[in-house]
């Protein structure tokens, strides 16, 4: 019996000792969905809350104003002109035309004599959805710098983005001498461009003076005499009208993130992996937004007017003043909808999210290979091909874009299926927003 | 001591518990390495502190809970109370149970009724030694203006259990039957508030019904009686966990962060149908006993709750059935004053989870799986082994009737199992062989006076781990938890484990009635 207790003790002890040092598990590979749960835990991925509710009337005025060619100088353009809802709230450019042009959506052509905008025109879906930068430089934000030569006067992004471009006289406003569809003067292109206020007071006057307006007026703002409104105002109602319908977070991605595990097909998930790991996407595309959050040089090649002291090239956010190490850096844009909004990048330089992903795929090779007849016809011309131009946007490429992904023909495929799952199937007819008539009486279209 | 960083595999599946007077002829499953509260070490037992020996050592106290034809050898009335306390290691769990209990006989027959108090404490990660607290989620982001996110319930939940056992010899043929029937009202099973990854709080809400039939058969004999057990049981647990969780999300309209209730209604059912046979005979010189049994244990589970792991959503549905063996050997020998024990079981055991599509859900090779259609199959398949060994030795004190006993023994699970997986959405199949060992050292005293016995058990369970909380940075949400029961589930993906000890401590006061 005392041998029995004696090899008891040695096993209980021994058996203490072993304990303390489990022996390890091996692993098996995760699933798609555990990894993606993960990786949305890594970079912060989260769902979209409601939007708040916005005052029916308010709406109403800023449906009104978004569709309205009376905000721009020559009555000819309207925010609905660049931010169609036939082509998703964009133009289907890759550069945008703005007053003086005609026709409508990709059909659109420049004006005689007239300048494209030298940026893609970005998509309005989603632009009330808390972004911290606007505009393809990032140069409104709350986190940075006041804009240089305008003071707004509201800290509301998406106010104090409706309020720029009746500014810009390629955009909206137009130049000196300009006559509007009616033979008038242009009376708005009539301001230095250091007169904002003035600009704005001027498009308060056109509007005041028409009765539909009044009556709208009276009704989102009843405590404010039509006289004293602003054109701060108008831009609430406009960001109002924004909150209310061009929010569109209801795509599979969105209910896949609602624990709804059967909303992505399997390439879909497995086009997400890639997206959140090896292709290396959501080192700018990450957040809630899946972007809007990060500046980059991404390699794109260079194309149209170009930009301030930069031009004829474009250097983006490096533009900007004490931005200058973002040389050729753009806004990495949220991605909710990216299907739709063709053509890619700042400048729409790329057709399609296929041509996208292979262009990540080997930005540098990309860059040097670029087929300028992939661009539409009217903006060949403005291509910058030349390899001082080239070197030089590659002198400065994002460090996470200089090495080679890699990807196969069929990840490729994957990445794109993730990309059109992030595609609110409420987006793609959007024509119920545009109203029939606005007040001004002007043709919507 | 840094945690030891255990890795296991994540699961997303079933935990199918048993509750039970004795867990002898239930069947428990793992597979994962979780370090179990013992919740139901309820009942007094002779033998706990000898590695819980069993096949051919004889547990006068305990043999009638868990086959009740075993309550014939009640010689006299008793009345004994058995305060238990267990805890695990790390600050990560503990519970206390209060049983009373009286055995009873007169003439041919013989019951028992038992009622018993327990309060689990809420179960936490693991601390890592005093780096820093936590004793529950942490609310980072402020919550939505129109939802209340209730914080972690830090309270200790109770359950009650009540048993009832009856039973009657039959004359003239050593033959012995009897029936047992426990109830449990469950509101707190160990760890299962960890099983869920990030939730605020669990709620439970349970019970668990234990019915058995059992035949004992004596034949004397010039060197002792040999004896056949023979039960058939019926376990049926059902509890819902009702789990606040607090979804980060972003407010477009505040612009930031923030959470949001949600609440989730998990149902979790097995019905188990036993059947257990034990036959010991006296063996070779006197005192030695041998014994053998054979234990089935044939489970359903319709319902497995969605368990969130490693922030990783729940399968829908999972249900899935289990067949699993008991094959044991026993040999004990009684010399005197000194006892020995030692069983070596074979744990055979078979068991078929799947997971059903709730909607239609197209596969890798455009496909589309109907509604119910089968998205995941599991096939375990485990060979695990069994063994208790331990020693007692009863000291008469001279002079006067008192005995006082010691007991040392050790209990040592080995699970091995191989698990082959099926995805049927993926086309993918996945296999997984892995195992773990669980030493349990046992101790116990006991202290014999004519008036009444006193008795004191211990033992510490090792080489298992919880799920621990990983600091949080930024927006980073928990790496998950499990714990909990019999478990039985599926590998998913990753989840770090983090050691601990079980540490139980029983003292049984037992009196004669009359």
């Amino acid at each position: 019996m005392t041998r029995h207790v004696r090899t008891l003790c040695i096993l209980a002890v021994l058996g203490v000792i072993a304990c303390d040092d489990p022996a390890p598990i091996p692993g098996v590979p995760e699933s798609l969905d555990a990894q993606l749960r993960r990786q949305f835990t890594q970079w912060n991925i989260v769902p979209i809350g409601e939007a708040p509710h916005q005052d029916p009337a308010m709406v109403a005025l800023g449906q009104a104003l978004m569709f309205d060619k009376i905000l721009s100088g020559n009555r000819d353009v309207s925010c609905a002109t660049c931010h169609d809802p036939t082509q998703h709230l964009t133009d289907g450019l890759a550069l945008a035309v703005g007053t003086g042009g005609s026709g409508s959506g990709p059909a659109r052509t420049l004006g005689v004599g007239r300048v494209f905008v030298p940026r893609n025109a970005p998509t309005l879906l989603n632009s009330a959805i808390g972004l911290p930068y606007i505009f393809w430089d990032g140069r409104l934000t709350r986190f940075g710098p006041p804009l240089p030569d305008v003071v707004l006067p509201t800290n509301d992004l998406l106010q104090a983005q409706a309020m720029l471009p009746v500014l810009n006289r390629v955009e909206m406003r137009g130049e000196k001498g300009d006559l509007d569809v009616f033979g008038n003067p242009n009376e708005l292109a009539q301001f230095d461009d250091t007169q904002p206020n003035a600009i704005w007071q001027g498009v308060m006057h056109r509007l005041v003076a028409v009765p539909g307006y009044v009556t709208l007026f009276n009704a989102a703002f009843p405590s404010i005499p039509p006289t004293s409104l602003t054109f701060q105002d108008m831009a609430t109602a406009i960001a109002a009208f924004q909150t209310d319908a061009l929010m569109k977070t209801g795509s599979p991605f969105d209910r896949y993130l609602a624990r709804d595990n059967n909303a992505l097909s399997v390439a879909a998930k497995r086009g997400g992996v890639l997206f959140f790991g090896e292709a290396r996407c959501s080192q700018c595309h990450n957040g809630p937004f899946l972007g809007g959050r990060d500046f980059a040089n991404s390699g794109v090649p260079q194309l149209g007017p170009g930009v301030g002291q930069g031009a004829p090239l474009d250097k983006g956010r490096g533009e900007l003043l004490n931005f200058q190490f973002y040389q050729f850096a753009f806004r990495a844009p949220p991605l909710r909808n990216v299907e739709l909004t063709a053509p890619y990048f700042h400048n729409g330089s790329f057709a399609t999210l296929e041509s996208v992903v292979k262009h990540y795929n080997d930005v540098s090779t990309s860059l040097r290979t670029f087929d300028p007849s992939t661009l539409p016809a009217s903006v060949q011309g403005s291509y910058h091909g030349d390899v001082g131009t080239i070197n030089a946007v590659l002198a400065t490429l994002d460090g996470r874009l200089q090495s080679p992904l890699h990807l196969t023909d069929a990840q490729i495929a994957d990445l794109v299926a993730f990309l059109k799952s992030l595609t609110d199937p409420a987006a793609r007819d959007l024509s119920g927003i545009v109203p029939a008539s606005v007040p001004s009486g002007l043709p919507v279209r | 001591m840094a945690p030891s960083g255990l890795r296991a595999v994540c699961l997303v599946v079933p935990l199918v518990c048993f509750v039970g007077p004795a867990r002898a002829q239930l069947i428990p499953i793992k597979t994962i390495p979780i370090a179990q509260g013992d919740q139901f070490q309820i009942f007094p037992a002779n033998n706990l502190g000898m590695g819980s020996a069993s096949i051919a050592l004889a547990d006068s106290l305990a043999d009638p809970f868990a086959n009740p034809a075993m309550g014939t050898r009640l010689t006299a009335s008793r009345f004994f109370g058995s305060p238990t306390l267990y805890s695990v290691s790390r600050n990560a769990g503990g519970g206390r149970s209060l049983p009373f209990a009286v055995l009873t006989r007169r003439a041919l027959w013989y019951g028992g009724l038992a009622l018993a108090l327990q309060q689990v404490d809420p179960s936490r990660p693991p601390q890592p030694d005093g780096l820093f607290v936590r004793t529950g989620a942490v609310q980072v982001f402020p919550n939505s203006p129109d939802s209340v996110i209730p914080g972690p319930d830090l309270r200790a939940h109770g359950n009650e259990y009540a048993f009832a056992m009856v039973g009657r010899d039959l004359p003239g043929s050593k033959i012995s039957i009897g029936a047992s029937a426990m109830w449990t009202g469950l509101h707190a099973l160990d760890g299962v508030d960890l099983l869920y990854a990030g939730s605020q709080r669990v709620a439970q809400d349970g019970h668990a019904l234990d019915l058995r039939l059992g035949a004992l058969k004596a034949w004397p004999g010039e060197r002792g009686d040999r004896f056949l057990e023979a039960l058939v049981l019926h376990n049926d647990f059902a509890a819902t966990h009702t789990v606040t969780y607090a979804d980060q999300y972003w407010d477009p309209g505040l612009e930031e962060f923030r959470q949001r209730a949600r609440i989730e209604h998990n149902v979790d059912q097995t019905h188990t149908w036993g059947l257990h046979f034990k036959y010991t005979v006296p063996f070779a010189t006197s005192g030695w006993r041998i014994g053998w049994i054979g234990t089935l244990n044939r489970s359903s589970h319709p319902k497995i709750p969605n368990y969130e792991l490693a922030n990783v959503p729940a399968i829908p549905r999972d249900p899935g059935y289990t067949t699993a063996f008991d094959l044991g050997i026993g040999l004990s020998k009684l010399r005197g004053l000194a006892s020995f024990g030692a069983d070596v079981v074979f744990e055979p055991i078979r068991s078929y989870t799947w997971a059903a599509a709730e909607s239609p859900m197209s596969t890798v090779s455009g496909d589309t799986l109907a509604v119910g259609a089968k998205t995941i199959e599991n096939h375990f398949r485990f060979a695990n082994a069994l063994l208790r060994l331990g020693v007692g030795r009863d000291i008469e004190l001279p002079g006067e009737k008192k005995v006082f006993g010691l007991q040392l023994g050790l209990m040592l699970r080995s699970v091995h199992y191989n698990l082959r997986q099926q995805d049927n959405v993926q086309d993918l199949q996945r296999r997984l062989t892995t195992g773990w060992m669980e030493w349990t050292p046992t101790w116990g005293l006991s202290l014999r006076f004519p008036e009444f016995e006193l008795r004191y058990a211990g033992r510490t369970t090792n080489g298992a781990g919880r799920p621990q909380s990983t600091f949080q940075v930024g927006w980073a949400v928990d790496d998950v938890a499990l714990a909990g029961g019999t478990l039985l589930a599926a590998p998913n993906g990753p989840l770090n484990l983090t050691h601990v000890k079980t540490t139980t401590h029983q003292i049984s006061v037992s009196l004669p009635l009359r």
